[in-house]
């Protein structure tokens, strides 16, 4: 089960081209999905206590995708685990009513822990999740939680960070999608983020900060989580580039969403492979 | 019964607040939630109680809802407290996207409902509330207008299924159903029966809806029903085919004109077609000034006298 890392940055590799794939067909929020494909690879594939035949296993971990739009990076991740495969996701991926699409939906899809899309709400749902596995005496399981940079303008992350240390969520991971990049352009132009991991630091976090789209950077920071049942909530600030594998969409804010040609697919995968090389 | 069982005056705060404790006795899912407002909506004996299972997430409404979202997620009962105007419109998109569009049952607890908020002025009113709410997917949305109703719904909030808006005034209440009147949630109910006309009111309301009624009886011998709409979504709709069959309906609510229980009784009244004679009270759809709860009431129409003047001047009309 526990994976290395060549065998992680190969499965990397897979969800990036299933990710490149869907692209070609749909209009998917790509660049943030690229950036975010290591983290999300280690921690689905390598880090997660999830069962896939038991969505509802009390002492499974969960995870809440706070950076909603990152849908298509999650279910890849999820269909990589047996959850459903990487077809259906490209053959229903915003269809009408179907399991996939812009957002996450748990409506359709169990495997949703929270419905997500609008920024600034997972994060503090999933410290009331993370408060209520130790009410009920679990401090084993943890709650992991996928944040975007430009997503830290929002107060609401800022009051749940404050709560988080108040109730001591030892249990709680979150991780930033450090990109440098929003909707609008660069973080700096749009908004005065600053030094971010020393202002999770002053609010009281365990904050590592490292490359994110290292996988083995990654996995060395997941295996170095306190345990679940300490007392310290812990964020992980991951420095990563938006569009992540692809030239000629990293660094771009255009590529927030978008769509790509067969061609350039093709292309990009070559690419890819050659990278993996 | 004929009008209000005694003058005793009892706070739907303290009444609502302190049978926290009663829930918490009784279920041990029951959580409480809060955002720096325990003294004001009376939370303190439940997390003096069960210190363990209340949190006080400081002055963010936004995070209180979320993570009492996160909580029911977890099998949990939250009870989540503030000014209704804070939980509902400060957490609007918290109320809507964390808790009812994944159905959770968060028990959304508004107090300082409608204009009560008096002399703290319109940033402590909550007139938009049951609106916002009623528009909400999922959310079953109530009014308390009376102790005993208020400790029976509340003893049903621990089993029903879904999110909850619960709004209670601060303006003081008097017991207007003996101990053994059973309401219950979805099902009007009513505190002076009538068939010469009908108001369908909740909350704060309804004491004045019941003290118009007797009036009215004394002064024109007219037999005025009180229903008690104390479930605005989803609205007992036989209760208003039945008050409409009366031919007056006078709707009032300590809530704007729009969007409350009035454009939900009048919809229900088209949507059956009903033919009767109809009035809808509540705020004219403006901001005023500053002032205490009664006169403000009174300035609306939905006191007493203003209620008794609109149900008056239909019985004059024939």
């Amino acid at each position: 089960m526990q994976k290395t890392v060549d065998e992680l940055r190969r499965a990397a590799f897979e969800i990036r081209k299933n990710l490149l794939e869907l692209c070609s067909k749909q209009v998917i929020h790509i660049g943030g999905d690229l950036s975010i494909a290591d983290v999300m690879t280690v921690l689905w594939q390598y880090q997660m206590k999830y069962n896939p035949n038991d969505t509802k296993d009390e002492q499974r971990d969960r995870f809440v995708l706070s950076k909603g739009h990152a849908s298509a990076v999650t279910s890849f991740c999820q269909a990589a685990i047996g959850c459903f495969t990487k077809d259906d996701v490209i053959n229903e991926y915003a269809t009408d009513e179907g399991r996939f699409s812009m957002h996450s939906c748990n409506l359709v899809n169990p495997y949703v822990e929270v419905s997500t899309g609008s920024l600034g709400h997972g994060f503090p749902v999933a410290c009331g999740m993370a408060a209520a596995l130790r009410r009920k005496g679990n401090f084993t399981s943890r709650v992991y939680v996928v944040m975007g940079d430009g997503e830290q303008s929002e107060g609401s992350v800022w009051e749940a960070a404050m709560n988080a240390v108040k109730y001591k969520l030892g249990n709680l991971v979150a991780m930033v999608d450090f990109n440098g990049l929003e909707a609008d352009g660069k973080i700096d132009d749009v908004t005065a983020l600053g030094d971010i991991a020393e202002k999770y630091r002053a609010f009281g976090f365990n904050v590592r900060e490292f490359d994110g789209n290292d996988i083995a950077k990654i996995k060395e920071n997941f295996d170095a989580l306190p345990p679940a049942d300490s007392d310290t909530p812990t964020v992980f600030i991951c420095h990563t580039t938006k569009g992540r594998g692809v030239e000629f969409m990293e660094n771009q804010p255009r590529w927030h969403a978008g769509k790509i040609t067969e061609e350039q697919y093709a292309e990009c995968v070559r690419a890819l492979e050659k990278s993996l090389e | 019964m004929e009008t209000a069982l005694s003058d005793k005056k009892y706070f739907l705060r303290d009444i609502i607040g302190g049978y926290m404790y009663d829930l918490g006795e009784k279920n041990d899912r029951v959580l409480l939630v809060n955002a720096d407002l325990m003294g004001t909506c009376r939370n303190r004996n439940f997390a003096e109680a069960f210190p363990e299972r209340s949190y006080n997430v400081g002055i963010a409404e936004q995070n209180m809802v979320s993570f009492a979202a996160g909580l029911a997620h977890e099998g949990f009962i939250p009870y989540a407290f503030s000014m209704a105007p804070f939980l509902t419109m400060r957490a609007c998109e918290q109320c809507r996207t964390d808790v009812a569009y994944a159905n959770l049952n968060v028990r959304m607890m508004g107090t300082y409902a409608g204009l009560s908020g008096g002399i703290s002025g319109a940033t402590h009113w909550s007139i938009e509330d049951v609106a916002i709410m009623a528009a909400l997917p999922n959310v079953t949305v109530v009014e308390i207008s009376d102790p005993v109703q208020a400790t029976q719904l509340m003893d049903q909030t621990l089993d029903y299924a879904g999110p909850m808006y619960i709004r209670s005034s601060v303006e003081p209440v008097f017991k207007l159903y003996g101990d053994d009147y059973k309401h219950t949630i979805g099902k009007a109910s009513i505190p002076r029966e009538g068939s010469d006309g009908a108001f369908i009111c909740s909350g704060i309301v309804v004491k004045y809806a019941v003290e118009a009624s007797r009036r009215l009886k004394e002064d024109t011998g007219k037999e005025i029903r009180v229903v008690d709409m104390h479930t605005i979504k989803p609205i007992d709709r036989e209760a208003v085919i039945s008050a409409a069959q009366t031919g007056r309906v006078v709707v009032a609510q300590d809530h704007n004109i729009y969007g409350g229980l009035g454009s939900i009784v009048a919809m229900t009244l088209a949507e059956e077609g009903c033919v009767t004679k109809f009035r809808n009270i509540g705020i004219d759809d403006k901001f005023v000034a500053m002032a205490h709860a009664p006169y403000l009431y009174h300035k609306f129409g939905y006191d007493a006298d203003g209620l008794y003047g609109a149900m008056k001047s239909m019985l004059e009309e024939g």
